[in-house]
């Protein structure tokens, strides 16, 4: 438990679920009129006032158009201040797949009867966590052949979520909406609940863009992991709980750990505390690192 | 691989079962022609009529990352005038357009460029929006027919700044010049059925200029019995059939 958790008295996997959910809600009130959070995760205006973009749109908005402006660079300017803290936080408390990720995994955990720990390895996990940076670097150049936002506009899961929960309203309300925007971002989401079903964790671990963006934060952010010292009881129960691949026991006797594809979900902490209590999510400095 | 291919099918199956399903409730609204009720019959919008302050079609199509702000923003202002395009014109997939003008109309609240995160919209004076151009339709428009009407001015945000008005025995006959932004108000006022305004873009608008215009001094300049043929043959049984129409709708 981190020190706001065991203030609250709650668990962390619980903890970020009522982060999520409350973003999730502040987003859905836009709907009833209220002016909290407008927009979705790709781009949304904060109190009726604060811009915000997430920033790989915005560096495929920016090569697209291959123009800067003012605009856009103060919208994006609040996200990368958050993530300058929180690193690839977004991921593990703020997406909205994680979530839905996690649903598909408690689903397939019953109808095949294996527990936590036991998610068995895929040819998937061979898949280096590199890739995504290759992918990524293509969809900036598609972007800059074709002009247009591409990854955004088409692809990403968070515009098509949103997508298809404006055009869900839009549909029920009968205000003006073409349906085959809610179809398509629907099936988007759908096809990538399906690889999740098939390959846990593919997108996130290596595929998304986005998280690969955020990624790039850990290497700087004041949010990470950090490690007490103290006798590791060599259970690897925290590399079994985290579902990013991190590789965390090996790392135990440094002095704390930024790895790009931690999502600081806090599920290794969970698990270290059955035994050793040695890992903490920490935004205090920590030397060495 | 505990993923078995039994269960692949199963899971393909229920998933294509509902997409099949959803898409089958909404296939017939994808694909339904717009019924052609619209004024102007022979002159096409031209495109997507955008929110108000986009920037120049290619610019803004390059900015615009379909976050959905300006719709929602739009929806919170309680107008809910723009739409998300869909996949007719796949280059466009995503972005804003005001879609339904004699329902929704744009009422040029200008919050929606205050708050486009990436300045694909931006911040300007209503006067120098330039969303589309509205046209008349002076075969079926009322006051070109021997009646006072002039909803459309009296609806438009710029009023006479935008109204040219011609009275004479033929009514009072309004004609919207080229300070026109293209909000569409007029469209949505209109008290003919389905409109005797249409909004079409701006570079569709240069393309029939000058036909319009032609048509416009021709009308200007009939002769009185040409005109009583055209309005009493031609143009006043549409507008009734239009009335009809309208009730119908409505009912
Ligand atoms: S990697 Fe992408 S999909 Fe996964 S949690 Fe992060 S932003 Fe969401
Ligand atoms: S707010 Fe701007 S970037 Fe977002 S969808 Fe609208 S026009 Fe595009
Ligand atoms: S200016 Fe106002 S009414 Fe017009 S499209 Fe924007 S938000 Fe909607
Ligand atoms: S003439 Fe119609 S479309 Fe043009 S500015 Fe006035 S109300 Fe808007």
């Amino acid at each position: 438990m981190t020190k706001i958790g065991r203030y609250f008295k709650v668990k962390l996997s619980k903890l970020r679920r009522f982060v999520l959910l409350g973003i999730i809600i502040l987003f859905l009130l836009q709907f009833f009129g209220v002016k909290a959070l407008v927009g979705g995760l790709t781009g949304s205006v904060a109190v009726w006032f604060v811009k915000l973009i997430d920033v790989f749109a915005y560096f495929e908005s920016l090569i697209a158009s291959k123009d800067f402006t003012m605009t856009a660079f103060w919208a994006v300017l609040p996200a990368i201040a958050l993530y300058l803290i929180f690193g690839r936080a977004f991921c593990g408390w703020v997406c909205p797949m994680d979530f839905l990720y996690e649903i598909v995994n408690r689903i397939k955990d019953k109808r095949q009867g294996s527990g936590v720990g036991s998610q068995k390895k895929t040819i998937a996990d061979k898949i280096s966590p590199k890739i995504g940076y290759v992918v990524a670097m293509l969809l900036i150049v598609i972007s800059a052949l074709i002009s247009i936002p591409f990854f955004t506009n088409y692809i990403s899961h968070l515009t098509n979520f949103f997508r298809t929960l404006t055009g869900g309203v839009f549909l029920a309300l009968d205000l003006p909406v073409e349906p085959v925007v809610v179809v398509y971002s629907l099936s988007v989401i759908t096809a990538l609940l399906v690889l999740e079903y098939i390959y846990p964790r593919l997108w996130c671990r290596a595929l998304c863009p986005v998280g690969k963006t955020y990624g790039l934060f850990n290497k700087v952010s004041l949010l990470k992991l950090k490690f007490v010292e103290g006798e590791c009881g060599e259970c690897n129960l925290c590399e079994q709980m985290c579902y990013m691949n991190v590789k965390i026991a090996r790392n135990i006797d440094r002095p704390g750990l930024r790895d790009t594809n931690c999502i600081y979900c806090g599920r290794c902490v969970e698990g270290c505390e059955t035994k050793g209590k040695l890992i903490k999510l920490s935004l205090k400095r920590v030397k060495e690192l | 691989m505990d993923f078995t291919r039994r269960d692949f099918l199963k899971l393909s199956v229920i998933a294509g079962g509902a997409l099949t399903v959803s898409s089958g409730l909404y296939l017939p609204r994808i694909f339904a022609a717009d019924k052609e009720l619209g004024p102007l019959p022979g002159i096409d919008v031209g495109g997507l009529i955008r929110p108000p302050g986009a920037l120049p079609e290619r610019e803004f199509r390059s900015k615009c990352i379909s976050c959905g702000v300006c719709v929602n923003v739009c929806r919170v202002m309680k107008y809910d005038a723009i739409a998300i395009a869909g996949l007719r014109d796949l280059r466009n997939f995503g972005t804003p357009y005001i879609k339904e003008m004699r329902d929704f109309p744009c009422y040029l609240c200008m919050e929606c460029p205050k708050h486009c995160p990436t300045g694909a919209l931006q911040k300007i004076e209503k006067e120098k929006v330039t969303m589309g151009m509205a046209l008349i339709d002076f075969g079926l428009c009322f006051g070109w027919n021997g009646d006072i009407c002039l909803s459309c001015s009296k609806a438009c945000p710029l009023g006479a700044l935008v109204f040219d008005f011609h009275h004479g025995t033929w009514g009072n006959q309004p004609y919207i010049n080229e300070k026109c932004v293209g909000c569409g108000l007029c469209v949505r006022y209109c008290p003919l059925g389905g409109s005797a305004v249409k909004v079409v873009t701006r570079s569709q608008y240069a393309i029939v200029k000058e036909d319009y215009l032609i048509k416009f001094k021709r009308l200007m300049a009939m002769p009185d019995e040409e005109r009583y043929a055209v309005v009493y043959g031609q143009n006043l049984p549409e507008i009734i059939a239009r009335g009809r129409l309208l009730e119908r709708e409505h009912r």
